[in-house]
């Protein structure tokens, strides 16, 4: 068990022949992804790793039936192709591109929410379930980062996800599912909507999360583990304890304005929670070993 | 990208927000050219990005020519490097308010703010009046109704016509915003001036940076950044911040190169600089190596990757090509690492560096390399 994408989810890939939509697709076959499909205008008729591809997810839906869709295609298409896979019905959809307008994240969240369909992503690598299924571009199979286990992680960095998952593998726990919800400052999905998944999940013992300076939502994570919404172990790592206030590193996510969204407003708000969170990646694990010990499944 | 107050008018003007009378002008000369069609007093603002422009003195008034032309002159020597001024009619200014659209993370919507106290930043307002800051917040799907803008209106305490110029003002911001691709549409002050009239005395607008490819009317140029090097970097599609330390970031993936600050900081170093190159950027190594090394202070490189889509083979050739091509005397330090590692420690090897194979102990090495502990 895992959450949102399971061995059985069909996927369609839109962009699928483009360097990296080859690539990628190549490694989600045999992460296990079921991928029904591939998505090119004006490519229909052409097979990228013995899958179709069709000129749109309307032509490919009369042939084949699928549940997802992950998008290859650049920012500048991205909200369009967003649509498309929402309007065709579909409810997960993982969109990777990073460097979509803020007001273009703004409407497709608005819009997946009035459908309760669930898009991933801007400028996410992906989720993965290790072991079942794979959208987007997770080296799942560097089993030193990503091996299999118990633990869920969901996150808003690509490569700061690698760094943390190989501590947690190191010390000795692997991943149920891993969640990139995005380093856009505007993501459209939020953390406090993918912890009551992980809460469902049996096979998730313990959730770790990578944040980042900016915005709202570890605050948020923070309270539905106040309010016993999510009652599993909680550990937190959060980037951007030294970054001068008001400037913009990278991920637009992560600026600083008027005293909101500090990395020490995070950690208050997590510790006074309950969660541990901790001041460099290495300790991840460690603290994850004292959680679940705490949990009564060390 | 902060438009200047100039540009922001301009788009007012286009859309009938009410403005002052004025002229921008690139030079003193250009004073005595320029055909001024409004009488004295004038106000004369310095065209620069930053705020607090009245305190440190880049806004000056001017009650005769005389006056006007040693403002002009003094303004055109002045440190800051200013190269447009703003002349303006000076209004009669009954009251001063406040309003903007900006986007709020939290709700991921368009939110208005408005309020009765304006002429100061916005954040000293929510500081001194928090309960006197009116919130609308805006369904993106549906729009601006026009009814929430009258409710602004009305909250504000306008009076008579005030209240349908200022709800047009309102929309014609909004239309603005979306338009534009703002990320901030701000009038501060908002000035009352008369029985009908209410006139926006300063305008701010930032354009979303990842949107510059449809918004093809804004260019980013070298005034937009404050430090030559993060234009440079900029136009090379890479990420750049210089600090006052000594060691040199290379790093793929924002979190992360965050999080490597952190780490340095931790350990005891200082960084040199931000530098990003992940994402579509990950093929630069070789460009980012080329702007790290051109911080003088800098005494060590230290890159750090583990990169997902930024594969870490295609990283550790950049990172050769540099090397032959720059031939850098300093030490470098390298943890390249994630998909296609076992090929990039094998590119490292070739190149006489050692690859590291924990974020951690990479940094440490850089630290004590910065601090004449290593070599």
């Amino acid at each position: 068990m895992s959450i949102f994408i399971f061995s059985d989810t069909r996927v369609i890939v839109q962009g699928i022949t483009g360097g990296e939509g080859k690539f990628w697709t190549k490694h989600m076959i045999s992460a296990g992804t079921k991928v029904v499909a591939g998505i090119t205008p004006g490519k229909e008729g052409e097979t990228v790793e013995g899958v179709p591809v069709f000129h749109t997810i309307r032509r490919a839906l009369s042939q084949v039936q699928a549940d997802a869709s992950v998008i290859f295609v650049p920012a500048s298409f991205a909200k369009d192709a967003v649509f498309e896979a929402l309007d065709a019905g579909l409810k997960k959809v993982v969109v990777l591109a990073d460097g979509i307008p803020t007001q273009d994240s703004l409407e497709i969240r608005s819009w997946a929410l009035s459908l309760g369909a669930m898009v991933m992503g801007g400028n996410t690598s992906g989720v993965a379930t290790i072991g079942e299924s794979m959208m987007g571009f997770i080296p799942f199979w560097l089993t030193h980062v990503y091996g299999k286990g118990n633990v869920g992680i969901m996150t808003r960095s690509g490569s700061l996800t690698n760094e943390v998952a190989s501590h947690v593998v190191r010390a000795g726990y692997g991943f149920t599912s891993v969640i990139g919800i995005g380093g856009d400052p505007v993501p459209c999905t939020r953390f406090a909507e993918v912890m009551p998944l992980f809460q469902e999940d049996v096979h998730t013992k313990a959730l770790v999360i990578v944040g980042e300076l900016g915005g709202t939502m570890e605050e948020e994570a923070a309270e539905l583990v106040q309010k016993k919404i999510f009652t599993k172990p909680l550990v937190a790592f959060i980037a951007g304890r030294t970054a001068p206030p008001e400037k913009k590193m990278g991920h637009a996510g992560a600026i600083v304005t008027a005293g909101k969204g500090t990395v020490s407003s995070k950690v208050g708000a997590l510790e006074k929670a309950g969660a541990r969170v901790a001041s460099r990646p290495s300790q991840v694990g460690e603290l994850l070993k004292e959680s679940l010990r705490g949990n009564g499944d060390g | 990208m902060k438009l200047y107050e100039y540009q922001t008018k301009e788009l007012f003007q286009q859309v009938g927000i009410p403005t002052p009378k004025g002229k921008v002008i690139g030079s003193a000369t250009e004073l005595e050219s320029v055909k001024i069609d409004f009488p004295l007093p004038w106000v004369i603002k310095s065209q620069v990005r930053k705020g607090g422009r009245g305190k440190a003195g880049l806004i000056q008034f001017a009650s005769t020519e005389e006056e006007a032309r040693n403002v002009v002159q003094r303004l055109f020597n002045h440190p800051e490097k200013i190269s447009k001024l703003l002349l303006e009619e000076r209004l009669d200014i009954k009251k001063e308010m406040y309003l903007s659209i900006i986007i709020d993370p939290e709700t991921a919507s368009p939110l208005i703010m408005a309020c009765t106290e304006g002429g100061m930043e916005i954040e000293e307002i929510a500081k001194l009046f928090p309960e006197k800051i009116i919130r609308e917040r805006v369904d993106i799907s549906r729009g601006l109704g026009n009814f929430q803008a009258r409710n602004v209106m009305y909250s504000l305490g306008l009076q008579g016509k005030q209240i349908a110029n200022g709800a047009q003002v309102l929309m014609q911001l909004y239309r603005l915003f979306r338009s534009c691709d703002a990320d901030l549409a701000e009038i501060n002050p908002w000035v009352i001036t008369g029985p009908e009239t209410v006139v926006a005395a300063d305008a701010k607008m930032n354009i979303d940076d990842n949107a510059l490819f449809r918004q093809k009317r804004f260019v980013k140029s070298r005034d937009q950044f404050d430090d030559d090097l993060e234009f440079e970097a900029f136009q090379a599609g890479l990420h750049y911040i210089r600090f006052d330390g000594d060691i040199g970031v290379m790093s793929a993936g924002a979190g992360l190169t965050m999080t490597i600050l952190d780490l340095i900081h931790h350990f005891g170093g200082r960084p040199a600089n931000f530098l990003e190159f992940g994402g579509a950027a990950y093929g630069r190594a070789a460009k980012a190596m080329d702007i790290a090394l051109k911080n003088p202070k800098v005494k060590v490189i230290l890159i750090t990757t583990f990169g997902l889509i930024a594969r870490a083979d295609v990283i550790a050739q950049g990172i050769a090509q540099a090397i032959t091509e720059l031939k850098p005397k300093i030490p470098i330090v390298a943890a390249v690492r994630g998909t296609g590692e076992e090929e990039a420690f094998k590119i490292l090897e070739g190149l006489g560096l050692e690859p590291m194979r924990y974020t951690e102990e990479a940094v440490k090495k850089a630290v004590a390399i910065a601090a004449g502990r290593a070599s």
